[in-house]
């Protein structure tokens, strides 16, 4: 009996100290709070609670950064992390964040728009936890997110997703999938209120461009591109011009599908007047037939297997030796979303949204990622935030 | 939370439960012991919102 007593007593522990091994570093992640730094471009901070009141005190409320120009003109809505495991958008977002002047418009930007995936976790894919960028002053750790919202957020999953409001059957999980839930409703399930939430915002604030930052793989074909619906095309077509012709990278343009339903690119412009853009750049940390999925490899994008692949042609981008860095990544989306807002202003004075300060591909290329973001320790008091 | 995450909540603690219980009554095998308690793993980690 007590020999017994004893075996139960010891596997119990051992359960315990399972449970805390493996536990603990998910609920640090979970409760790890990336600092922003508020560049003199920031002129409100809000919450995206005050646009869809059913996300007030939840995980999935978000934070809004609002760089307002002296003159009045356009508004743009920039939004990263809708897909948290593609961080290149937030990256970018908080580079505007940091460095946008808006002379003329309104800028909008949410870094972690699906707030709950960024503390969600991809362990089973042997996804890092982390990942730091290099900078001057040492290294910026993030959290390294997960596609979809985290379960304890939202949770349990439905058999297969119903979209709102065209009842288009969609996977089970894209219930929890910021990019599949547009254009939301106030009391859906809480990925519905954060895209409902983002709605309002472009509805009420009367905002003309609305840019969802992501990554894609270099195996799929939307990829290293500009997703736009046909109201957008033109801007899109021009940007994608000019960015090829003056700084040398490709990013064409690929039509949002107009019976596909769910995504920021199809819903903003059929929901609202602004014009919606979905950028992609190659993460080819995404792939699947890769090496370990290391913060090296996810900084470098340098693989051997997918250096094989794109031998026999198998990839849907260039990709040589260099493979595909995050500075060429994060570059990329500065000079797009930039040159979007160049080509929508020339065609509309009156709206046009002029921004400084925030810099281009090659700027980025020389001098690194993380050479943008401003030591957290050192910045003025009162000018960050932990999110 | 909505009702029916409340009764997802409920449903996990009322099958830790019975894990917990089939644990305790054990009598002969060890291998049993040690599935139920892998078993566990999850249900705690869920009960205790990480993961």
């Amino acid at each position: 009996m007590r020999r017994e007593a004893t075996v139960k007593a010891s596997l119990a522990a051992a359960l315990a100290g399972l449970v805390l091994w493996g536990g603990l570093p998910l609920y640090r992640h979970r409760h790890f709070g990336v600092p922003v730094v508020k560049g003199p471009g920031v002129t409100a901070v809000l919450k995206l609670s005050e646009f869809s009141k059913g996300l007030e005190g939840t995980a999935a409320d978000t934070t809004v950064f609002v760089l307002q120009g002296k003159e009045p003109g356009g508004r743009a809505l920039v939004m990263g992390n809708t897909h948290a495991s593609e961080p290149e958008g937030m990256l970018t977002a908080l580079i505007f964040i940091e460095h946008a002047v808006v002379e003329k418009g309104t800028l909008y930007v949410i870094p972690f728009f699906n707030a709950s995936a960024g503390r969600n976790t991809r362990p089973g894919d042997g996804y890092p936890l982390y990942f730091d960028v290099p900078t001057e002053w040492g290294s910026k750790r993030f959290r390294f997110g997960n596609r979809d919202a985290s379960p304890l957020d939202q949770w349990p999953d439905p058999d297969v997703t119903v979209h709102y409001p065209t009842k288009q059957l969609l996977s089970y999980i894209d219930a929890r999938n910021t990019n599949r839930t547009w254009p939301g409703r106030p009391g859906g399930l809480p990925m519905e209120r954060v895209t409902f939430g983002a709605m309002e915002l472009i509805r009420r604030e009367k905002v003309d461009l609305a840019i969802d930052i992501h990554g894609a793989e270099t195996m799929f074909p939307v990829t290293n591109c500009i997703v736009a619906p046909e109201k957008s095309v033109r801007v899109a077509t021009m940007a994608a011009l000019t960015v090829k012709a003056a700084e040398g990278f490709e990013s064409h343009v690929e039509p949002s599908p107009p019976r596909f339903h769910g995504l920021s690119h199809r819903e903003i412009g059929d929901h609202s007047d602004a014009l919606p853009f979905l950028l992609e750049a190659p993460i080819p940390f995404l792939d699947q037939p890769t090496g370990p999925k290391t913060v090296e490899f996810f900084l470098d994008g340098k693989d051997p297997f997918l250096l094989s692949l794109s031998k026999k042609k198998k990839l849907f981008v260039p990709y040589d030796e260099t493979g595909w860095s995050l500075e060429k990544r994060v570059g990329q989306h500065c000079s797009t979303t930039l040159e979007i807002f160049r080509q929508f202003s020339r065609r509309n004075a009156d709206r046009a949204l002029v921004v400084k300060g925030v810099p281009r591909y090659a700027e980025i290329l020389e001098n690194g990622v993380g050479h943008y973001y401003a030591d957290p320790s050192k910045a003025a008091p009162g000018t960050v935030l932990r999110h | 939370m909505s009702l029916v995450t409340i009764a997802y909540y409920v449903l996990t603690a009322f099958l830790l439960g019975l894990v917990i219980w089939n644990f305790v009554r054990e009598k002969v095998s060890r291998d049993r012991l040690v599935l139920y308690l892998l078993v566990m793993v999850p249900l705690i980690l869920r009960l205790l919102r990480v993961k």
